[in-house]
């Protein structure tokens, strides 16, 4: 078969330059015409095996390639759910309350294990961020219960006092779930920076429908990847 | 023409119909060109007989001490002038190019040494015409592989057929060439490369039978080796020893003697050749290759006595080393052989002098011993010793003492020249790379196939405020700072360097990478030499190093990246 050499270079996960010198040299069963390699599927493969030198096709996964936390917040938020007029008086009733309305959980014994998990880190240290908002989140990620990230956004019915930093009560909840410490802070991080805009907090304090709100985050996160090089 | 070009496209598509394997076809390759080398010894044996026909009419005149120089200076303006080549005896020429241009050699390689050569030993220069032979036999192998657009690999076996073609058929010496080449030329021991070598020394061996008859080159009476013998080897094994350094250091002082004087490189190869010819006056028997005098030497009825022979011995140095060391064209080996066999007579007309009759064999087993260890302690290669002495003598009975004679006589020689004869120059300028080492894999990778090019790259009139958000985005500790102006690069920035300033909010607009970026950094040109490029790295402690080629800044090179490709590429050259 034929294949571009910069192509195969990618297959051999090496530089076009060193796969030009190993046919120069012989090194490697391929034969080069112009720009391109031509090779025996099969020969290679044997010969790749017998130099414990990795060969991949492109189009193959590459094995034990590192995830990349590309999730966006809207995708999150939007698994997550939006959910208005939260009830409780208290830290752990709205927390109970949030982990009863997070979508995707499977069964009640999931959502128990988040609520305690939820409350075990509240207890250690508020995750009240100030300006009316909290982000509460488990710490460590949810055991195989949770596949995908998601973010649940509860706007309360009461503000609460969480002991936030700024001391203002709570009014907004960030639920915060995630498969991996990666995509925690990954989402963590985009979610602080929608915070800093006076713009969020206006909109956040419109309450807006569903839709609505997914949509200004959008905008947000829009001009996050493209403002910073 | 037509035929040709068909035949190219066979051979170029051969891997895929044979499984990706080019053994068969390198058996066959080998076949042709040890044919071809064996007709090139065979023309140089001729050659050889026709200078010295030529040359002989003349030996009765008195000026014919001027004969050698006038040779000598014949072949140097051949080869300085007309083919263009430097002087020298060949075989360095051969191992630096197959270990450093994959065995490339130039077409008029292939009979330049031959003329040269004969010019000079045909004179009465004391040289040998093996090491010319050699050089001519590796450069047809080249250039088969060239037309016929084999890879480096190939053309690599083809070098080494050609060689062992030629040694084979200049000694009728089958194994000796297979086991020179590869001990010597080739220095891999794999069966890709011996199978196709083998052939050859059968191809070329078999055509220098047929052309010039089976001969072999120095028969002797039979001999009774006895235990006297084999121990008597050893003692044997440091004369030859000390001749060994004795002819090195010649060589190399008449070398550097000859570079002093002001003349043309002619000039000196015909003052050289002179002083020979004034040699050969009072000692005629050490000019030319000398092969007449071994055969009289190994039939034992060589004249003289003890004191004859060691100041023949001298002589064959001096010659040799005037001839070869002023700029006269040949190998080291036939004049090897002689000194040998010197060494080995004086050394038993010494014990025999003393003790009577202790050694009960003739005289011209020990010439025969002498010139085994002479070999190998001058090529460091005490297979080719034995294989060559038991192939050109016929004197299989000998093995016993020989094998120790060369062992040991390398190993002496070893001590006090650590480096053999042909690859001293090799190592001293740095391209003796033999396979299968440190120093080839280095060789083979350029400082190209290893940059990391996913560098950021910052302007230096940028703000350490918008540093930090290339930070954030980047995976890197390494920031190259370029001038936005020229487009060159000014310096470095290493995050370790300014982690303290990072977060200080009140640098942010008020600091310019210019004035953090550290400016006199160590780069590599993306040419340089790789083993020279990680000292500079070892000295400096450092682990990576920015490419900087005509002062755009090209990429990193890091010692992480060079770990992954070297293993890689240690892994290709030791498996088959």
């Amino acid at each position: 078969m034929e294949v571009p050499l910069f192509e195969f270079a990618e297959c051999m996960n090496t530089d076009p330059g060193t796969v030009e010198r190993w046919i120069r040299q012989g090194r490697i069963p391929v034969k080069r015409k112009g720009d391109s390699c031509i090779f025996n599927r099969e020969v290679l493969e044997k010969w790749a095996a017998a130099h414990n030198i990795r060969f991949v096709m492109p189009g193959k996964a590459r094995p034990g390639e590192p995830e990349i936390a590309s999730d966006s917040l809207v995708a999150a938020m939007a698994s997550g759910g939006v959910h208005y007029d939260v009830p409780g008086r208290s830290v752990s009733e709205v927390l109970r309350a949030a982990a009863d309305r997070l979508e995707g959980l499977p069964d009640r014994e999931s959502r128990d294990i988040l609520y305690e998990k939820l409350i075990d880190r509240e207890q250690m240290m508020s995750t009240g961020i100030g300006k009316g908002v909290a982000v509460p989140h488990p710490r460590t990620p949810l055991q195989d219960k949770a596949v995908d990230a998601r973010i649940g956004v509860c706007f309360l019915e009461t503000p609460v006092d969480f002991r936030a930093v700024d001391k203002k009560p709570v009014d907004v909840l960030f639920v915060l779930v995630t498969p991996s410490a990666r995509q925690h802070l990954h989402l963590l991080s985009r979610i602080s920076f929608c915070l800093r805009e006076d713009a969020f907090l206006r909109i956040l304090n419109q309450r807006p429908d569903r839709e609505r709100f997914l949509k200004a985050v959008a905008e947000f996160e829009n001009r996050l990847d493209q403002g910073v090089p | 023409m037509a035929a040709y070009s068909k035949f190219k496209r066979w051979v170029g598509a051969s891997p895929q119909w044979l499984g990706g394997d080019d053994r068969l076809l390198l058996i066959a390759f080998g076949a042709l060109v040890g044919s071809c080398c064996g007709v090139a010894a065979v023309v140089l044996n001729a050659g050889l007989h026709a200078m010295e026909g030529l040359f002989a009419g003349y030996r009765s005149f008195w000026w014919a001490f001027l004969l050698p120089g006038i040779g000598a200076a014949l072949s140097s303006v051949f080869l300085e002038k007309i083919i263009r080549e430097g002087a020298g005896h060949g075989v360095p020429e051969v191992v630096y190019s197959v270990s450093r241009h994959g065995g490339l050699l130039r077409m008029r390689s292939m009979f330049s040494r031959l003329v040269s050569s004969s010019l000079t030993i045909g004179s009465g220069g004391s040289a040998g015409p093996e090491a010319p032979v050699v050089m001519s036999g590796s450069a047809i192998g080249s250039n088969i592989a060239r037309m016929f657009s084999l890879n480096e690999r190939q053309r690599i076996a083809l070098v080494g057929c050609g060689s062992a073609g030629a040694v084979a058929g200049i000694f009728n010496a089958p194994i000796a060439g297979l086991v020179f080449t590869i001990e010597v030329i080739v220095g891999e021991w794999t069966a890709r490369h011996v199978v196709p070598i083998a052939v050859a020394s059968v191809a070329g061996a078999q055509i220098s039978r047929l052309l010039q008859g089976n001969q072999i080159p120095f028969t002797h009476l039979h001999f009774d080796v006895a235990i006297s013998t084999t121990i008597a080897a050893g003692g044997l094994a440091i004369v030859t020893a000390a001749a060994c350094i004795m002819l090195t250091r010649a060589l190399r002082q008449s070398h550097h003697l000859s570079g002093k004087v002001p003349l043309p490189l002619w000039g000196r190869a015909a003052i050289g050749g002179c002083l020979v010819g004034i040699i050969g006056i009072f000692l005629p028997q050490v000019l030319g290759e000398g092969y007449h005098v071994i055969q009289k030497m190994v039939e034992g009825s060589f004249p003289g006595g003890f004191a004859l022979v060691l100041i023949l011995l001298l002589a064959k140095i001096a010659a040799t080393s005037l001839t070869l060391g002023w700029g006269g064209s040949g190998g080291i080996f036939a004049p090897c052989l002689v000194v040998g066999s010197f060494s080995g007579l004086m050394y038993y007309r010494g014990i025999d002098a003393l003790l009577p009759g202790i050694l009960q064999v003739n005289e011209g087993c020990f010439a025969l011993l002498g010139m085994a260890g002479m070999i190998s302690g001058m090529l460091q290669a005490p297979l080719t010793a034995i294989f060559l002495i038991v192939e050109i003598t016929g004197g299989y009975e000998t093995i016993l003492p020989l094998i120790l004679v060369s062992v040991i006589s390398t190993t002496i020689c070893h001590i006090f020249e650590p480096a053999s004869f042909y690859f001293r120059d090799l190592i001293e300028k740095g391209h003796y790379l033999r396979p299968r080492t440190d120093a080839r894999v280095l060789a083979d990778l350029q400082i190209s196939e290893l940059i990391e090019k996913d560098c950021i790259t910052v302007p230096k009139n940028m703000s350490m405020g918008d540093f930090v958000k290339v930070v954030q985005q980047s995976r890197r500790n390494y920031f190259p700072v370029l001038d936005e102006a020229t487009g060159e690069f000014a310096g470095m920035i290493h995050l370790d360097d300014i982690r303290p300033y990072l977060l200080d909010t009140l640098l942010h607009d008020t600091v310019f990478l210019e004035q953090i970026m550290s400016a006199g950094v160590e780069t590599v040109d993306i040419d340089d030499d790789l083993a020279e490029v990680l000292d500079r790295m070892d000295d400096t402690g450092s682990f990576s190093m920015p490419v900087v080629t005509n002062r755009r800044f090209v990429g990193m090179l890091s010692k992480a990246t060079l770990l992954d490709k070297y293993r890689k590429e240690l892994m290709l050259q030791t498996t088959d």
